[in-house]
């Protein structure tokens, strides 16, 4: 177990390693840099252009500004922001916080939303089956910045006074916090909790066939009863793992709901850091989601492990 | 590292497959325009004693990038430096400029101007304003190793010299039309303390209001500068700017009454979200941004006059008006109708009459009986106003003979292809006010980078612009810079389609004492009360 443990670990650095290289390589491969972006559609000369870019060292060549960059990663220096001038780890933890907050709540919605609907198609078949599985078709069909912008625009247009746009810190008012993340993370848990649904559905249907559900009705125990103590049961572990396993699709639909809704996440700051080229912000938030994802899966895994004897890592 | 859903996996039954992991490509969101509205809705002022205090939320659509205001090159940053920062001029409401920091000039000769400061204006450190500080700023402009994009534009200054504390003197090595524009507008003339660092990410200005706070994509606050020089102003007791990075988030807050004011960039939706309450003033603004179309002049077939003629003939300018702005804008040349001859949209221009029949024989004069594939016309994607303007022009070439492809491309890689002058055939990107005509004109110069890259080679043009910049009287400079437009429009060098304002400004009724500037900085912030 202990050496599973550490290849898992080498095989996460090596994974980060990756994705930090491809991730630099790939914001340096679009068009245009940063002192383009900040230069905007005011005539600069070419030579204060160039004075940004030594300014900035990116100048110097793409794969020792990559080198560079790690090593002071490694030190645990992750550069300054070119926009804001400050330095990227103090920009970044506030940030962080917040988007973990919207998946939070966005993953509870998710769970609420798509174990309802997945048990009641799995027990009630029929016409509400058909119903709830054409519409988890069309639900995962339409992305959640559409859905977001609708939301912003049938608000604005006939709810003119919820207050959709005031962001409220969790630390000034904690009622109000979860309030002001409702609708955005209503907007990014839709087309999480189809996949939920599904799952559930299809668990509910695998464990009703056990034996063990048979000779509890056999027994005579009360519908009710099974459903909650056999069939829910048993059918919640790999809807769990799943809910898990979607972490990283909630923190890619973070990038648009946040930008949408105006609140200030991760998600927002890259978006925004992306158009501006603003790269060392770019790098460690790919770094940190990357971590994100890689940890919440090796942590699905490894309790996986410990609730079902069969599977081995 | 293998994903396992085993768990789930084996419990896959025939008609219970769950959904696989979809992954999002990502798309950037443009704003898609409502329903054409057609007509600009009049502007509210209401009149009342001002208000002292209160505070006025501003909606802001992008992030200040830097604060300094001899480095910032963001127009975004222009914003913020307008409320901080003040310098030796000003521009009014009507576009004329006043005395600022200074309370009078003397120009001695054409090229030697002596300011006289206002005295006991203090910095928001609490530093006194004297001849030194505008001295410093003008240095460090000048200074190549600071990297201004100021620099260019005040070459022309050969020494800034300090008479006394309060009296300043500035020595250009030629006449110069354009200095004084330049000197009232901010952030191009704001004035910096001397000798502190810093004031990029921590402003210290003489302007109507001091930095407090700013969270990247939250908000920027500022308080009211109590020694600031003006009697009773400002009488607002704080400013705070919120970021909305999309327009429809920004519609809906200003709508909800989340921010008292803000702007937006399609004047067909400001027009329709304007009518949505009797309580909400909106001010088109003035014609700030026009819509050219540049041309590669350096290789055929847009080498050939001809060529270029046949496609300024075969735009139908007032239908582009019509359809993309709802109406709200008015025909363009070079210069917006809001500068020293500028142009009205009205007067007759060469080769600006929709003719596709004479420009299909223009184009077979040229060589082309059978019309002409000019490739790829490169827009700017992020601006929903410029690529619709770009599928209506396609429609109208298409009818002379002029075949297109639109490109519609990110802003950074565009700007890149644009500034080193790397570009097929067509490209659009649209030109914003500048304090002076010059700014404009010096793109057309065959000795500037920009003109070079476009392939202009007239020197008749370079000698017209230079003079025009030379001509101190402001109705013969008006004449001349009309001259240089005609000029450019007989010879289709840049096509121009229209202008219209670069934003147009809304604020509920609570605001008053409020004015947009062409400039498009909100300067009248400092006159602004709010009645709650």
């Amino acid at each position: 177990m202990t050496r599973v443990v550490l290849v898992r670990f080498a095989w996460t650095a090596a994974i980060l390693l990756g994705v930090s290289f491809i991730a630099f390589m790939l914001m340096r491969a679009l068009p245009g840099d940063f002192a383009v972006a900040a230069a905007g559609t005011t005539s600069v000369a070419p030579e204060v252009l160039e004075a940004i870019r030594r300014d900035m060292g990116l100048d110097q060549p793409l794969i020792s500004q990559y080198l560079l960059w790690l090593g002071n990663a490694l030190s645990g220096d992750f550069g300054t922001s070119f926009v804001t001038k400050r330095p990227v780890l103090e920009e970044l933890p506030p940030r962080f916080i917040v988007t973990v907050q919207l998946t939070a709540v966005a993953a509870v919605i998710a769970m609420v939303m798509g174990v309802a609907t997945g048990l009641a198609s799995a027990r009630l078949r029929g016409r509400v089956d058909w119903v709830v599985r054409i519409y988890n078709g069309l639900i995962l069909a339409v992305p959640n910045f559409v859905v977001g912008t609708l939301i912003v625009l049938l608000f604005g247009l006939y709810f003119p006074h919820i207050p959709l746009f005031n962001y409220t810190p969790f630390l000034a008012d904690p009622i109000g916090n979860i309030g002001s993340l409702l609708l955005p993370a209503f907007a990014l848990a839709l087309a999480v909790s189809v996949t939920i649904s599904e799952n559930t559905r299809a668990a509910v249907l695998e464990v009703a066939n056990q034996d063990f559900v048979m000779v509890a009705r056999a027994k005579g125990l009360r519908p009710r009863t099974i459903v909650a103590n056999y069939l829910v049961r048993n059918a919640l572990t790999p809807v769990i793992t799943v809910t898990g396993l979607q972490v990283a699709s909630l923190l890619g639909g973070s990038i648009l709901v946040e930008t949408i809704f105006a609140i200030p996440g991760m998600g927002q700051y890259l978006f925004d850091s992306i158009t501006s080229r603003d790269y060392p912000v770019i790098q460690a938030i790919v770094l940190l989601a990357a971590a994100v994802v890689v940890c919440v899966n090796m942590l699905v895994d490894i309790a996986y492990a410990r609730a079902d004897a069969r599977v081995k890592i | 590292m293998s994903k396992k859903l085993s768990g789930v996996e084996e419990l896959q039954l025939g008609d219970a497959s769950p959904f696989v992991l979809s992954r999002r490509s990502l798309l950037r969101l443009s704003l898609a325009g409502g329903a054409l509205l057609i007509g600009a809705p009049g502007s509210a002022f209401a009149a009342g004693e001002p208000k002292a205090g209160g505070t006025l939320t501003i909606g802001a659509d992008a992030d200040p990038i830097g604060l300094d205001p001899t480095t910032v090159t963001a127009f975004s940053s222009y914003d913020f430096t307008g409320l901080i920062y003040s310098g030796l001029l000003r521009w009014t409401a009507d576009m004329k400029i006043e005395p600022d920091l200074a309370v009078s000039y003397e120009v001695e000769g054409g090229t030697t101007y002596v300011f006289k400061l206002r005295e006991g204006v203090k910095f928001h450190n609490g530093q006194p304003f004297t001849a030194e500080d505008v001295k410093y700023t003008f240095d460090r402009i000048l200074d190549p190793a600071t990297a201004s994009r100021l620099r260019a534009q005040y070459e022309i200054i050969k020494a800034v010299t300090v008479v006394d504390p309060l009296t300043v003197k500035f020595e250009l090595t030629g006449p110069d039309a354009a200095f004084l524009n330049y000197l009232a507008t901010n952030p191009d003339g704001a004035i910096v303390p001397k000798g502190l660092a810093n004031i990029d990410t921590n402003p210290v200005g003489t302007g109507p209001f001091v930095f407090e706070s700013y969270q990247p994509n939250q908000q920027f606050s500022l308080k009211a500068n109590p020694d600031y020089y003006e009697d009773g102003l400002p009488y607002l007791s704080s400013v705070v700017f919120k970021f909305y990075k999309d327009q429809a988030t920004i519609t809906s807050a200003l709508r909800s009454k989340a921010i008292d004011m803000t702007w937006l960039k399609d004047p067909r939706v400001a027009a329709q979200i304007s009518k949505t309450s009797p309580d909400l003033a909106s001010a088109p603004g003035q014609t700030s941004r026009t819509f050219p179309i540049w041309l590669n002049m350096k290789a055929a077939p847009l080498n050939d006059v001809r060529v270029r003629r046949a496609l300024s003939l075969a735009t139908d300018r007032e239908a582009c008006v019509q359809t993309v702005l709802g109406g709200s804008g008015k025909v363009g040349a070079m210069v917006p109708e809001s500068h020293v001859g500028g142009y009205d949209g009205v007067s007759e221009f060469p080769y600006y009459k929709y003719d596709p029949a004479q420009a299909k024989q223009l184009l077979a004069e040229a060589g082309h009986p059978n019309g002409i594939d000019l490739g790829e016309y490169i827009v700017v994607a992020a601006n929903p106003l410029d690529v619709a303007c770009a599928q209506i022009l396609q429609q109208q070439w298409q009818a002379a003979g002029i075949t297109v492809k639109i490109s519609a491309m990110e802003t950074a890689p565009l700007l890149a292809k644009w500034s080193s002058g790397d570009w097929p055939t067509l490209l659009s990107v649209a030109l914003s006010w500048s304090p002076d005509p010059d700014a404009i004109f010096a793109r057309l110069k065959s000795d500037s980078a920009f003109g070079a890259g476009m392939g202009m080679a007239d020197t008749a043009l370079d000698a017209m612009i230079s003079e025009a910049r030379a001509e101190l009287d402001p109705a013969s400079r008006a004449a001349r810079n009309l001259d240089i437009q005609k000029h450019v429009a007989d010879n289709a060098y840049v096509l121009q389609i229209y202008q219209y304002p670069l934003r147009w400004e809304l604020w509920w009724n609570q605001v008053q004492g409020y004015a947009p500037l062409a400039a498009n900085t909100r300067l009248f912030v400092r006159t602004t009360w709010v009645d709650k």
